[in-house]
């Protein structure tokens, strides 16, 4: 598996930089942000400052996890060619073996963006004079991430890495025609009813049973995440077998 | 003593330096900065060193395991950072299972032996969804405390107890190494750590439950490590300990009459009954530690 895994790695070095220096560059913008908005001024920031950046802090850490999962492709385009099945059938390890070393790539690459946006998040929330912790901002973000995964991969191996993104993307435009079709047609009358839409936003999600379900959110992306690879090692094996004939 | 053991000593010797030297160094000045114990302190200024101290003064144990490697030139041959699950699952869930379920009935002791006339059910009256949500993101939040926590273990389990298994006997082992562990904390519990600074017996009962405490929970922590080979599992353990402790859950759970009855308990009181149900698990852990050593 290490062997598999340092292949990936190898092979997908100028990705992991990327996702690396897109991550930095998120994290450090917030930190500047909150370097030149409050410690460099001399202000101490009140509840209603944090609650006003846990929006940026929300867009920074998503970004520092999506942008890095838009180049995954390239981890499955250069496996993309009957060699390559051919040589992942004759492991000892097997089309699982190969399958699996991809998805360990994956949650590897997230899990070291989750630790940069951790010191981030830790700094930042020092800085704030220990208040502002977003850590159930970086758990979602992370969710999403791994959720967005879990629905793409298995698409890349069965119909190959450019209609995977393809259909990734189709599902991210779908949720995001939804949410503007909620906010034009729903209920959105919550958001006017406080002076702040985002103080409001944040009491929405902080109340009733909504919570429940943001709560079971990263439990169900994991269980997803591994669903996800079952599916993936037999729609592989089914594509090296039809290789073969 | 053979000159295999010596090199072991030395080795141990200059990790225990590294891992201590910062904390002995930074809190002492911190707290002649400030003027007064950091973890206790009043001061708003201090609470923004103080909150990063205690995140990256977690991860220099793993910085001593590095460094102690690379001066020595010891190689990274049982660093124990491998993942095996196969035929180890059990105890993977154990290391999830068993300290959300110690913390729990840790809560339940508080309430049978410091809350005598509020019932059962006028304790713990936290349900529903809110409150089932509530619980599952402060669950997974103990992901992010798997940094800091990762950063304990590879030192503590990952470096230092297989170096004392090589010295001295496995009971002993453990209960040095959480001596050790205990004591690698004293600057931050005398600075107000854990206990604060005005509970009887300030500083040692404080260092003294702590290093009892990191006996106990060295104890479960290696049985982990050893019977998975892996440091993760005890940093599974170390963030939910820390992130699902007994006062969390019963800030939780517990009603508000009881979390004042509960605050208004000294900090080295409350800390009994979870040290009693550590105890229990200390013993399991070492019966299966031995067992091992039967089988051999």
């Amino acid at each position: 598996m290490s062997g598999l895994l340092y292949k990936n790695f190898r092979l997908n070095l100028s990705s992991m930089i990327f996702s690396l220096v897109t991550a930095f560059a998120c994290c450090l913008t917030m930190i500047l942000v909150c370097l030149f908005s409050y410690p460099l001024r001399g202000v101490k920031a009140g509840p209603d400052d944090i609650q006003s950046l846990s929006l940026g802090f929300f867009a920074c850490y998503f970004l520092a996890f999506w942008l890095p999962s838009m180049a995954s492709s390239s981890l499955f385009s250069v496996d993309e060619n009957r060699t390559c099945w051919a040589f992942a059938m004759s492991l000892p390890q097997g089309a699982k073996g190969h399958v699996e070393a991809k998805y360990y790539y994956l949650l590897a690459q997230n899990i070291v963006i989750m630790f940069i946006v951790f010191i981030c998040d830790t700094v930042s929330c020092g800085m704030l004079g220990g208040a502002g912790n977003n850590t159930i901002f970086i758990i979602f973000a992370f969710s999403v991430c791994i959720f967005l995964t879990a629905i793409e991969v298995p698409f890349m191996i069965r119909f190959g890495s450019e209609r995977g993104v393809a259909i990734k993307g189709a599902v991210v435009a779908g949720v995001i025609i939804l949410a503007f079709l909620y906010l034009l047609f729903g209920d959105i009358s919550w958001v006017f009813s406080d002076e702040d839409p985002i103080v409001a936003l944040m009491n929405w999600l902080q109340s009733g049973d909504i919570i429940f379900w943001l709560g079971l959110f990263p439990y169900f992306s994991i269980a997803a995440y591994y669903i996800s690879f079952r599916i993936s090692v037999k729609l592989f094996r089914k594509g090296a077998e039809s290789y073969e004939q | 003593m053979s000159s295999e053991k010596k090199i072991t000593l030395l080795r141990l010797a200059i990790f225990l330096v590294i891992a201590f030297l910062p904390f002995c160094i930074i809190v002492p000045v911190m707290w002649s900065y400030f003027g007064e114990p950091i973890y206790a302190s009043t001061n708003e200024a201090a609470a923004v060193p103080v909150y990063i101290l205690g995140v990256f003064g977690m991860m220099t144990p793993s910085l001593a395991n590095l460094l102690t490697r690379l001066i020595t030139k010891e190689g990274f041959g049982r660093s124990y950072l491998g993942f095996k699950t196969k035929g180890k699952i059990g105890y993977y869930a154990a290391s999830v299972i068993v300290p959300i379920a110690y913390s729990a009935i840790a809560c339940v002791l508080i309430w049978a032996f410091f809350l005598n006339g509020i019932s059962f059910s006028d304790t713990f009256t936290g349900s529903g969804l809110q409150t089932a949500g509530i619980f599952m993101l402060q669950l997974i939040s103990s992901v992010m405390i798997f940094f800091p926590a990762f950063g304990e273990e590879w030192g503590w389990r990952g470096y230092m107890m297989p170096k004392l298994f090589e010295l001295m006997p496995k009971p002993a082992a453990i209960v040095v190494g959480g001596i050790i562990w205990g004591l690698w904390h004293a600057p931050l519990t005398i600075a107000g750590h854990n206990f604060g600074v005005d509970y009887p017996g300030y500083p040692f009962a404080g260092i003294g439950l702590m290093c009892l405490m990191c006996i106990f929970m060295n104890g479960f922590l290696t049985l982990l490590t050893k019977k998975t080979g892996s440091v993760y599992p005890a940093a599974f353990v170390h963030s939910l300990n820390n992130n699902m402790s007994a006062g969390v859950m019963f800030m939780l759970f517990g009603s508000e009459a009881a979390n004042e009855r509960v605050g208004r308990l000294s900090s080295t009181k409350a800390f009994i009954p979870y040290l009693a149900v550590l105890a229990v698990i200390f013993i399991i852990s070492m019966v299966l530690l031995m067992k091992k050593r039967a089988d051999n």
